[in-house]
């Protein structure tokens, strides 16, 4: 396996001593074909342990590690450094959010619009002996939606969320997709109301940042905008 | 805990969703400038003909032309980019909508060069 040669650049930060963020300068040798996570895992074990970020399962499916490489919000561990030419890598914490340590940003945000809009099932009807039986074509609907690891990748691109704190934001607005076409879901109407609202879907205007930031490449502003049809036929 | 304050994080990489959005937002705000202007130069009228002849006097020199050619270059980009974003929201044009945008590009560049020409060809240039 060839070796080569990387300059990483890091945004550091450290609540304790520093004050604001700083760059700090990282040059090492890697694997060629390591991932962003590889070169962050190499930094914190061999050169510079104070480094703080959040990793776990290092197979793009626990959402812990995104974060904005040369300018871009990947997942570290599924985005190999090949992704970007060159041989420097910028890596920065998610923005958006607050930042609590290095690449740790606070995300308690990100999950309290992800409850505000109810991500569970909400029943009328009472519950079938069996399964609830649901037809491929209602599934295939919704497939692609309930897939979302909940890194914060996509609402961390969002230029609406940076100008507004409070949006919800596409994680949230896609759960909430996720629900409202769920032919199983009673509280449709009972969500509608939730996003149909000043810091709702309306300040999504279309700027794509999500759909080209998403790990598992979840069409994200399609899914929106079905919402958006959806929301208007349900006030008319 | 660090919080930054910008409204806009200026280094984050700009896709061609991106560069539409923020196209879209600039040239409204100059068509904005522009009808504002235009309500001016409008509002001469009430103050008596030799006033109004005095202005469009000042607005028929060539530099108003050049301007004028590209004002018509950024009605064309927000008329465009307008539909194409009604396209994204109501009639599923969101998974094609970089295609959607070059498409609308070109045919606006098209029609940006046959009126800019049919603006600018009957100046007289002095020599």
């Amino acid at each position: 396996m060839a070796k080569e040669n990387i300059i990483v650049k890091i945004l550091r930060y450290n609540p304790e001593k520093d004050k604001k963020p700083f760059w700090k300068k990282y040059d090492l040798e890697v694997d060629d074909d390591s991932t962003i996570l590889d070169i962050l895992n190499e930094i914190h074990w061999n050169i510079d342990g104070t480094l703080a970020y959040r990793r776990s399962c290092r197979s793009s499916i626990c959402g812990s590690c995104a974060m904005k490489v040369n300018g871009q919000n990947v997942l570290a561990c599924k985005t190999p450094m090949h992704k970007f030419k060159g041989n420097k890598l910028k890596i920065e914490p998610l923005p958006g959010f607050s930042i609590l340590k290095d690449l740790v940003v606070d995300m308690d945000g990100f999950f309290e619009k992800m409850k505000r809009i109810k991500p569970y099932l909400i029943l009328d009807k009472p519950i079938p002996d069996k399964e609830f039986i649901q037809k491929p074509d209602e599934f295939e609907c919704i497939r692609e939606s309930a897939i979302c690891i909940l890194c914060g990748a996509c609402t961390s691109s969002c230029p609406s969320l940076w100008a507004n704190e409070d949006y919800l934001g596409p994680a949230a607005l896609l759960k909430a997709y996720r629900f409202i076409f769920d032919t199983r879901d009673d509280g449709k109407d009972e969500r509608i109301d939730i996003i149909n609202d000043k810091n709702g879907i309306w300040r999504c205007h279309t700027i794509f940042n999500c759909m080209e930031a998403c790990p598992k490449d979840i069409k994200i502003t399609e899914y929106l905008s079905r919402l958006k049809v959806k929301v208007l036929e349900n006030s008319i | 805990m660090y919080k930054k304050t910008r409204i806009f994080d200026l280094n984050y990489y700009k896709f061609t969703g991106s560069w539409a959005w923020i196209l879209h937002r600039l040239s409204g705000l100059a068509l904005i400038f522009y009808l504002t202007l235009h309500i001016w130069v409008i509002n001469t009228l009430t103050k008596g003909p030799d006033k109004f002849n005095n202005v469009m006097d000042f607005l028929n020199s060539p530099i108003f032309k050049f301007l004028e050619v590209g004002l018509w270059g950024v009605i064309l980009f927000h008329a465009f980019n307008g539909v194409r974003i009604i396209i994204i929201d109501f009639f599923k044009g969101a998974i094609s909508h970089k295609k959607i945008f070059y498409i609308f590009i070109i045919i606006a560049f098209v029609l940006w060069v046959i009126g800019g020409y049919r603006l600018i060809s009957h100046i007289q240039w002095v020599h």
